[in-house]
C-alpha cells in the first residue's frame, strides 16, 4: 500500500512542479502578446499604432498584476478547470481551440506509434533471434543510420519528392474541399493528407523499439532458462516467442505507455512542415503569438499526459512484478 | 436571446435563396463565354486566407477580434484613404468636414442596406463609435483616449450626419476614424460585450456575404443589393490556404491563386518571368527602412557623426541585396517620393534628396569632427576613447540582415569599428523599449496622417517607454521640433500642413535623427488572366495591400 501511496504522492509533487514551470517558462520569453497581435495585422516591422496596442491590451486583459498575483490566480482558475480564453482565437476558449486540433494529432500520432511499436518489436525480436544473419545486419545497420535522422528532415525530403516533384500527395493542410465529419470525401482527403506526415514518423519512430527489443532479447537469449527450453527440445518458434520475446517485452511496454502519454504534445516539427492542423502545430503557433493561455494548457496537457502514463506504468508494474513492490517498500 | 436571433436568420435565408438564384443566372451566362462576358463579370477570384490560423473551424467574423475569417469583404469603413497618394474615396460616408481640430462631421451615404435588408443609417455609425466608449478594448482608433490627440466628448447622429466633438485638437485621429468598420446597431446592441461576441452570422454592408466555410476554405458571394453593386464584377471570392513565399509563387504561377500580398523576394524572377503577359507585381513605396542610432548615447548623440555615417550608406547595394533592386533608395526627407513630392518644402524641391554614397565625404566629415583614425585604421571618439558600434538586427528578417551587412561594411570602410548582433525580433523590440542599443534598423511609416507618422518619429513625446514602443525609437529630442509637430497635429488644412511640415523635413535633412535607407513596400503579386484593373506603378489608385475593397471596385474581366 505504501508503494502506491508513495507513487501517487510523487505524481502530485511532479504535477505541481510542472504546473509552475508551465506558468513561468512562457513568461520568461521576451515579447508582448498585444504588440504581437497588432503587428501580425500591420506587418512584421511596421510601426505599432499605440491606439491599437492599447485596445488590444484592454481586450486580452493580460498580463496584469505582479507575477505572483498572476500565478495565484492561474492556480485558482486551473483548480476550477478554467483554462481561459485564447489570445490568438479570442474570444474562443482554449479548450474549444484544442478540441479542433485534438483528433488530428491523436489519429496521426497514435496510429504511427502503435504501428511503430508493433513493427519495431517484431523486427527487433527477429533480428535478435537470427543474430548475425543478413537480415539482422540490415535492420541493425539501417536503424543506426536512420536513427541519426530527424523526422522533420525526412518530412522535408518526402514533401519535396512526393509532394512537389511527383505531385502524388498534397503538400499542406489536413483536407481540401470536403466538410470535416464522418463522410467519405472527408475521410479520403484526410487520409491522403496524413500519408506523408505519417510516413515521416514511421521511418524514424520504430528504430528505438527495434534496437531496444533486440538488445533485451539478446540478453534474455543468454539466460539459463532459454538453454533449458532448448535442451528440452522445444520448437525454436516457441522458445523465441513464448520465452525470450515475452520476457524481453516488459521494458518496452513501459516505454510504450510513456510514448502514448507524450502523444498529446503532437509532433511539433513534423506537423509544422506539413502544415498539419494538429496540436503540435497549434503549439508552435501559440509560442509565436505569446498566446499564454493556449500555450500553458497545451504544455500542461502534454506533461500531464506523460505523468499519468508514468503513474499508470508504475502502478501496473507494482501489480505485475512483486519484486518492484518489495524492493521499494 | 433566441427569439431576437431567429428573425434575422430567416430574412438572411430568404435573401440567400434570392441571391443564389441571381448568381445562378449570372453563372450560366458567363459560362458561355468566360473570357470576355459583355458585362465584364468575373466568375471567381482566389486569394490567400486572411486568418492565418493553425486551426480551422473556429468561425468568427467580428471585425474587431484578433483573427476574423475576413476583415476585408464584409464590414466597411467610412472613407478609404489611399496611403500612397493620400487621395480619399468616399465609402459609407460621402464627405467629411473638420471645423478646427475638434469637430468632425461625416455625411452618411443614403440607400445603403445591411445584408439582412435593414437600412443603414447615421445611427449605426454613431452606435459603433459609442460602443468604443463603453468598451475601450474596441477602441482601435483611439477615439476616446488621448493617443494622438484629445479624446472625444461625444459622437452623435444628427439626421444623416454624424458629428464628433473632441475635448481638444484631435486631427491626427482621422485615419483611425475613417478606417473603422461600421457595425449594425440592431445586431451588436444586443450581444453584450462586443469583444466577447462570436459573430457567426455577419450582418454587414459590404459587397459580399458568406457562402460557405469548411474550416479552411471561405467562399464569399457577391451581394446583388450592394450599394455600389454596379462596380463589383467578381461573383465569388474564395479565401483559402496560408502560403509562404515559395508556395505562393507556385500557386500563383499555376493560376490557383489570383493575388498574393506577402513578401516574395525577387518577384520578377520567381513569378513574372514565368508568364510576363499575365503575371505582374507592384511593390509600392509605403514607408521606408531607416537606420536608427541611439541619439542619447555616444557616438550617435553627435549630429556630425550621424551626418558622416549617412554618407557611408551604399543604398543602391542595399536595394540590390535586400530587394533585388525592386525597392529604390529612400529620400532623407522622410517622405516617400515621388507620391508625396508635393509636400517637399520649396527649399529642397529642386535637389536630389536621396543622399549620395560618398565615402570620401564621410571620411572628411569624421576627420573634421575629431574622430581621429588610429594606426590600425580604426577611428576613436573625439575624447580619445575607442569607438565601436554594435548593430542589433532581427534574426530571420532576411532583408534586414542583408541591409545590415551593407551598413556595417560602409561603417568599417570609414574606420568606424562595427559588428552585427542578430537576436530574436522580440528581443530587438525589448531594446526599443529600454533604449539599451546602439544601432538598429526600423520602419518609418509613410502614412498620410503626417503628425502621426513622420511627426511622431521626431517628437520627444513619442519616445518609447518600458512598456510601449512609440515611434521615436532613436530618442531624438528638440523643443523646436516638438512645437512644429504640435502645430502640424492641429492643422486640418492641406496647405498649412505643408508649411508646418517644413521644419520637420529640415530636421531630417540637417540633423539626421535617423538615416533613410530604402523604401519599404506595400505588396501585391497578381494575375491578369481573369481580372484586370489592378493597381500598378502607372496607376497607383490604391494601396494594393491595404485598400482591397477599393481595388475590387476597379476589377473587370479582360477584354
Amino acid at each position: 500500500m505504501t508503494y502506491f501511496a508513495r507513487k501517487f504522492g510523487f505524481f502530485l509533487a511532479t504535477l505541481w512542479a510542472v504546473v509552475t514551470l508551465n506558468f513561468l517558462i512562457p513568461r520568461l520569453q521576451p515579447g508582448d502578446p498585444a504588440e504581437i497581435m497588432v503587428k501580425r495585422l500591420a506587418g512584421k516591422d511596421a510601426a505599432l499604432d499605440p491606439a491599437q496596442v492599447k485596445a488590444m491590451r484592454a481586450m486580452l486583459g493580460a498580463p496584469d498584476g505582479s507575477l505572483w498575483n498572476q500565478y495565484v490566480s492561474y492556480l485558482g482558475e486551473l483548480v476550477h478547470g478554467n483554462f481561459g480564453l485564447s489570445y490568438t482565437y479570442y474570444p474562443y476558449k482554449v479548450t474549444d481551440v484544442i478540441a479542433q486540433a485534438f483528433w488530428w494529432t491523436v489519429v496521426l500520432v497514435v496510429v504511427t506509434q502503435v504501428v511503430s511499436f508493433v513493427v519495431g518489436i517484431v523486427l527487433g525480436a527477429y533480428a535478435a533471434w537470427r543474430r548475425n544473419s543478413r537480415l539482422d545486419s540490415i535492420v541493425t545497420l539501417g536503424s543506426t543510420f536512420l536513427g541519426t535522422l530527424q523526422p522533420f528532415w525526412i518530412g522535408l525530403l518526402l514533401l519535396y519528392v512526393f509532394g512537389y516533384s511527383l505531385g502524388w500527395f498534397p503538400t499542406s493542410g489536413g483536407y481540401e474541399e470536403s466538410t470535416p465529419g464522418f463522410n467519405w470525401p472527408f475521410i479520403q482527403e484526410a487520409v491522403s493528407h496524413s500519408f506523408l506526415p505519417a510516413l515521416a514518423l514511421l521511418i524514424v519512430t520504430p528504430i528505438g523499439w527495434i534496437l531496444g527489443m533486440r538488445n533485451t532479447m539478446i540478453m534474455n537469449l543468454g539466460e539459463d532458462y532459454i538453454r533449458l527450453a532448448k535442451a528440452k527440445g522445444l520448437r525454436d518458434r516457441d522458445v523465441a516467442l513464448r520465452y525470450a520475446a515475452r520476457n524481453a517485452l516488459l521494458p518496452s511496454v513501459t516505454g510504450f505507455a510513456l510514448a502514448l502519454g507524450g502523444v498529446l504534445g503532437g509532433a511539433i516539427l513534423v506537423e509544422t512542415v506539413f502544415d498539419y492542423p494538429g496540436l503540435g502545430r497549434l503549439m508552435g503557433e501559440a509560442v509565436q503569438n505569446k498566446d499564454y493561455p493556449l500555450l500553458q494548457t497545451l504544455m500542461l496537457l502534454t506533461t500531464a499526459g506523460v505523468l499519468v502514463a508514468n503513474l499508470a506504468a508504475d502502478l501496473l508494474y507494482g501489480v505485475l512484478d512483486p519484486r518492484a513492490r518489495r524492493a521499494q517498500a | 436571446m433566441t427569439r431576437t436571433r431567429t428573425k434575422p436568420t430567416l430574412i438572411v435565408t430568404g435573401l440567400t435563396a434570392a441571391a443564389l438564384a441571381l448568381t445562378g443566372c449570372a453563372g450560366s451566362a458567363s459560362q458561355k463565354d468566360s473570357k470576355a462576358s459583355a458585362d465584364g463579370m468575373i466568375d471567381q477570384l482566389t486569394f490567400p486566407s486572411e486568418a492565418d490560423a493553425a486551426v480551422g473551424g473556429l468561425v468568427n467574423y467580428n471585425p474587431n477580434s484578433p483573427k476574423p475569417l475576413t476583415a476585408t469583404w464584409l464590414y466597411e469603413p467610412l472613407i478609404v484613404r489611399n496611403s500612397l497618394t493620400c487621395e480619399e474615396t468616399p465609402w459609407l460616408a460621402t464627405k467629411s468636414t473638420w471645423e478646427g481640430g475638434n469637430k468632425l462631421t461625416f455625411d452618411i451615404r443614403d440607400g445603403v442596406k445591411w445584408s439582412d435588408g435593414q437600412a443603414f443609417t447615421a445611427k449605426d455609425v454613431a452606435f459603433t463609435f459609442n460602443l468604443m466608449k463603453q468598451y475601450p478594448a474596441f477602441d482601435k482608433a483611439g477615439v476616446w483616449n488621448n493617443t494622438f490627440g484629445a479624446p472625444a466628448k461625444s459622437v452623435t447622429a444628427q439626421g444623416n450626419q454624424v458629428v464628433f466633438e473632441f475635448t481638444g485638437n484631435a486631427a491626427p485621429k482621422y485615419d483611425g476614424i475613417i478606417a473603422t468598420k461600421i457595425l449594425p446597431e440592431h445586431v451588436y446592441s444586443k450581444v453584450g460585450d462586443p469583444t466577447k461576441y462570436v459573430d457567426k452570422t455577419p450582418v454587414s454592408t459590404g459587397p459580399y456575404k458568406v457562402g460557405s466555410y469548411n474550416g479552411r476554405r471561405l467562399v464569399l458571394e457577391r451581394r446583388a443589393d450592394y450599394w455600389q453593386a454596379d462596380k463589383v464584377k467578381v461573383q465569388k471570392i474564395v479565401l483559402e490556404g496560408q502560403y509562404d513565399a515559395a508556395q505562393a509563387a507556385l500557386k500563383l504561377r499555376a493560376g490557383q491563386l489570383d493575388a498574393y500580398y506577402g513578401e516574395v523576394p525577387n518577384p520578377k524572377k520567381t513569378f513574372v518571368d514565368a508568364d510576363p503577359k499575365n503575371n505582374h507585381f507592384y511593390y509600392a513605396p509605403n514607408g521606408m527602412t531607416v537606420l536608427t542610432g541611439n541619439d542619447q548615447q555616444k557616438p550617435f548623440s553627435d549630429v556630425k557623426f550621424r551626418e558622416a555615417i549617412s554618407y557611408a550608406m551604399n543604398k543602391q547595394d542595399m536595394s540590390l541585396k535586400a530587394t533585388y533592386g525592386v525597392m529604390k533608395p529612400a529620400s532623407q526627407t522622410g517622405l516617400k517620393l515621388p507620391s508625396m513630392a508635393s509636400l517637399v518644402p520649396a527649399k529642397y524641391s529642386g535637389e536630389d534628396t536621396v543622399l549620395p554614397y560618398d565615402l570620401a565625404k564621410a571620411n572628411q566629415l569624421l576627420d573634421a569632427a575629431g574622430y581621429k583614425k588610429g594606426a590600425d585604421g580604426k577611428r576613436t571618439n573625439p575624447d580619445g576613447s575607442p569607438l565601436s558600434v554594435n548593430f542589433s538586427v532581427q534574426a530571420g528578417f532576411i532583408d534586414y540582415q542583408a541591409i545590415a551587412d551593407v551598413v556595417v561594411k560602409g561603417l568599417n570602410d570609414i574606420g568606424v569599428n562595427s559588428k552585427v548582433t542578430a537576436s530574436a525580433p522580440d528581443s530587438v523590440d525589448g531594446q526599443k523599449k529600454t533604449g539599451d542599443f546602439q544601432l538598429m534598423l526600423e520602419y518609418l511609416h509613410g502614412g498620410c496622417e503626417l503628425a502621426k507618422n513622420i511627426g511622431a518619429k521626431l517628437s520627444s513625446t513619442q519616445i518609447p517607454t518600458k512598456t510601449d514602443i512609440f515611434p521615436n525609437v532613436q530618442r531624438f529630442s528638440d523643443p523646436a521640433v516638438d512645437a512644429a509637430v504640435t502645430k502640424l497635429a492641429s492643422d486640418t488644412d492641406k496647405e498649412s500642413q505643408k508649411a508646418d511640415l517644413a521644419p520637420l523635413v529640415d530636421t531630417m535633412m540637417t540633423k539626421f535623427p535617423v538615416t533613410a535607407l530604402i523604401y519599404a513596400p506595400a505588396r501585391i503579386l497578381y494575375r491578369t488572366d481573369k481580372a484586370v484593373g489592378w493597381p500598378s506603378e502607372d496607376n497607383a489608385y490604391a494601396n494594393p495591400q491595404d485598400d482591397k475593397l477599393l481595388v475590387l471596385t476597379h476589377l473587370t474581366a479582360p477584354k
